[in-house]
């Protein structure tokens, strides 16, 4: 049987197991070890390949984002962060709206998951929005469209996968995602002013009030300037700083906000234990599909098709990428669509002669879009069943959001010098350049 | 409510059986045992590098009890059925198809699981033939993880199509959160994390 052919098999076998209701991995797995029986490679070396997709020592962050995020949900610190985007932004036409989107802007830089920052933030504004007269659809949709900004914020748990599924730096991930991360936020306050519903204002705050807020969320505050502080001053790596985040939240946030919960901590962890093995296992999965994609020469024929339309020009062979991940990511979750199509990300890096951190960036940006839209929008359909909405109401309130990320897509794609700005000043190691032989200062490519 | 009590999730009971609610509680127990423990080891590698005599074996503890975490979560998660899905049409149906849908669910699973019990223990066995350095300690001591695992999930799949042939897949469910915490998992109390 030719290899289009059993690729095509393949593929189809997982999206049916998929749709199905076969849970991911099992169906990646089950489509893996069909394809591997048509193409008889050795169904050992797939089992393999899955363990050598996890067995990767910059995944081992991930559990400590997430742990940081679940002790910083349960032990009900958040409210604090809440408070402060209320000082920040309640006033502003959009009302708590408003609140939502810079809630986000915070706690993404402390989680690092968008489905963690979809439950909390339903949990902390869903009821409060309800109650002043929002329509459930249109909360659903920002608060779905708000928590997407943790795929791009560090510690982005997608930017973990990318960069250590591609060998790229993620500390330059996490840098260069903050100009997307920002535009999307900013991009849906100003929606929010201008097109949304006005909400219930609360009145300008005074400096002291402001102050008094930003001094009671000082604590769970320094969780981002740990994480980036421990990561650019090269103390720790990501993994390191994630763990240090931890023991911040347990020796000292936990300890001193809310020290009734030190007694739930076991649960905590015996929660969180579960939770991260979710994400990972999936990667094993991909990983094992996205070695028999590369094994059938999938990845190349993609990337030929790509590169015989577009040829080496970097914006085009971006574009092309942007419209093929946007289908796929309408189907897949970011995660395994990172790991399946590393391969061919890598060929189209090569082929446009593009930073593979603002490779990176364009495609996380592209894959967090693909978590608010149809058919499988899996923040949006969270949000929907958080709130109590039909998917379907919650996706034509989102509609218009959309115009938010493809403004941010485009201006990331023609705009790589902006994207890649903060990693050549703070990390310029991290996006290519090189020490000067004869002087000081860096050396960057393009510039 | 215990702690014990609250790590056997209440939902989904008519497709489970009591008797294996214990090996659920040890699992997430387990679960998060290992995670408490790689936590521990990366801090003790850190103190240990900043000192200046830094542990090398720290680095083979960390990478066994986090391979160890993942596998045992992916099991206790199919009991749970936490895992990650792209949708379920199959909850969608009602009657005959349902049962059919479910059953075709299953049998995946259960192939699946198969497959890595024999295959995972074939690599298992060749891992004898490797070592992991600094301790020389057999790579099949991580592989290990693999057909466990298989073993696990077999079981609690065989569970629920047992049950649901007996209970019926289609059953009131007083569990209407949706698929919450950070990619699926609900509290006991149905709560989102």
């Amino acid at each position: 049987m030719s290899a289009p052919v059993i690729l095509t098999l393949m593929s189809a076998c997982f999206l049916a197991f998929g749709y199905l209701g076969v849970p991911v991995p099992f169906a990646l797995l089950g489509g893996v070890f069909i394809g591997a029986t048509l193409a008889d490679v050795s169904h050992a070396s797939i089992v393999q390949k899955m363990f050598d997709g996890v067995d990767n020592e910059a995944l081992l962050a991930i559990p400590f984002f997430l742990l940081v995020g679940e002790l910083m949900s349960s032990a009900n610190v958040v409210v604090r962060i809440v408070n402060l985007s209320m000082a920040l932004a309640g006033h502003i036409r959009g009302g708590l709206s408003q609140v939502v989107t810079v809630f986000s802007m915070f706690f993404s830089e402390m989680s690092g998951s968008t489905t963690a920052d979809v439950a909390v933030m339903s949990r902390a504004l869903g009821g409060p929005m309800k109650k002043e007269g929002y329509e459930p659809p249109f909360i659903a949709a920002i608060i779905a469209s708000a928590s997407t900004i943790a795929a791009l914020v560090p510690p982005s748990i997608t930017a973990v996968v990318y960069g250590a599924v591609g060998n790229v730096s993620i500390a330059g991930l996490f840098m260069a995602g903050f100009v997307p991360g920002m535009m999307i936020g900013f991009g849906l306050m100003i929606y929010c002013y201008f097109f949304g519903p006005v909400g219930f204002r609360r009145p300008k705050p005074t400096f002291l009030g402001v102050a008094t807020a930003a001094y009671q969320a000082a604590l769970p505050l320094m969780i981002p300037v740990i994480l980036l502080g421990g990561i650019l001053t090269g103390w720790f790596t990501p993994t390191e700083a994630g763990v240090v985040a931890a023991c911040w939240i347990l020796f000292v946030i936990i300890p001193a906000l809310n020290p009734k919960h030190i007694k739930n901590l076991p649960y905590d962890f015996c929660l969180a234990g579960l939770i991260f093995s979710l994400p990972l296992i999936t990667i094993g999965a991909a990983n094992a599909f996205g070695y028999l994609l590369a094994y059938l020469r999938g990845a190349i024929v993609i990337s030929e098709f790509i590169t015989s339309i577009a040829g080496t020009d970097p914006h085009l062979i971006m574009l092309l990428m942007v419209l093929l991940f946007t289908i796929v990511g309408d189907f897949i979750e970011p995660v395994p669509t990172i790991i399946i199509f590393m391969p061919l990300v890598n060929a189209l890096t090569t082929a446009g002669h593009i930073n593979p951190v603002h490779m990176g960036v364009v495609l996380i940006a592209t894959l967090a879009f693909g978590l608010i839209t149809p058919p499988y929008g899996l923040v949006l359909l969270m949000a929907s069943k958080f709130v109590g909405v039909r998917f379907s109401q919650a996706l034509r309130a989102a509609l218009p959001i959309y115009a938010v990320f493809l403004i941010t897509i485009v201006f990331i794609i023609f705009f790589p010098e902006v994207v890649l700005w903060i990693p050549k000043q703070v990390l310029p190691q991290s996006v290519g350049c090189f020490h000067n032989p004869s002087g000081a200062g860096f050396i960057c490519p393009n510039g | 409510m215990g702690i014990a009590d609250k790590l056997v999730l209440q939902r989904q009971r008519h497709l489970k059986w009591k008797a294996l609610d214990p090996l659920e509680c040890l699992l997430m127990m387990v679960g998060g045992a290992l995670l408490f423990g790689f936590s521990l080891s990366v801090v003790c590698d850190i103190v240990t590098r900043i000192i200046g005599s830094p542990w090398l074996w720290l680095q083979e503890v960390t990478s066994t009890l986090f391979i160890y975490a993942i596998f045992i979560g992916a099991a206790t998660a199919t009991r749970r059925n936490d895992h990650l899905y792209l949708t379920a049409f199959a909850e969608a149906m009602h009657g005959k198809p349902r049962v059919i849908a479910e059953l075709t669910i299953r049998v995946i699973v259960l192939g699946v699981a198969a497959a890595l019990i024999y295959f995972g223990y074939l690599n298992f066995l060749r891992g004898f033939g490797s070592f992991r350095l600094p301790s020389n300690t057999p790579i099949a001591s991580l592989y290990a993880a693999i057909p466990i695992s298989g073993v696990l999930i077999f079981l609690f799949t065989v569970e629920q199509i047992v049950n649901g042939c007996r209970n019926g897949f289609d059953h009131p469910e007083f569990d209407n959160t949706p698929d919450s915490g950070v990619f699926g998992a609900t509290r006991p109390d149905g709560t989102p994390q």
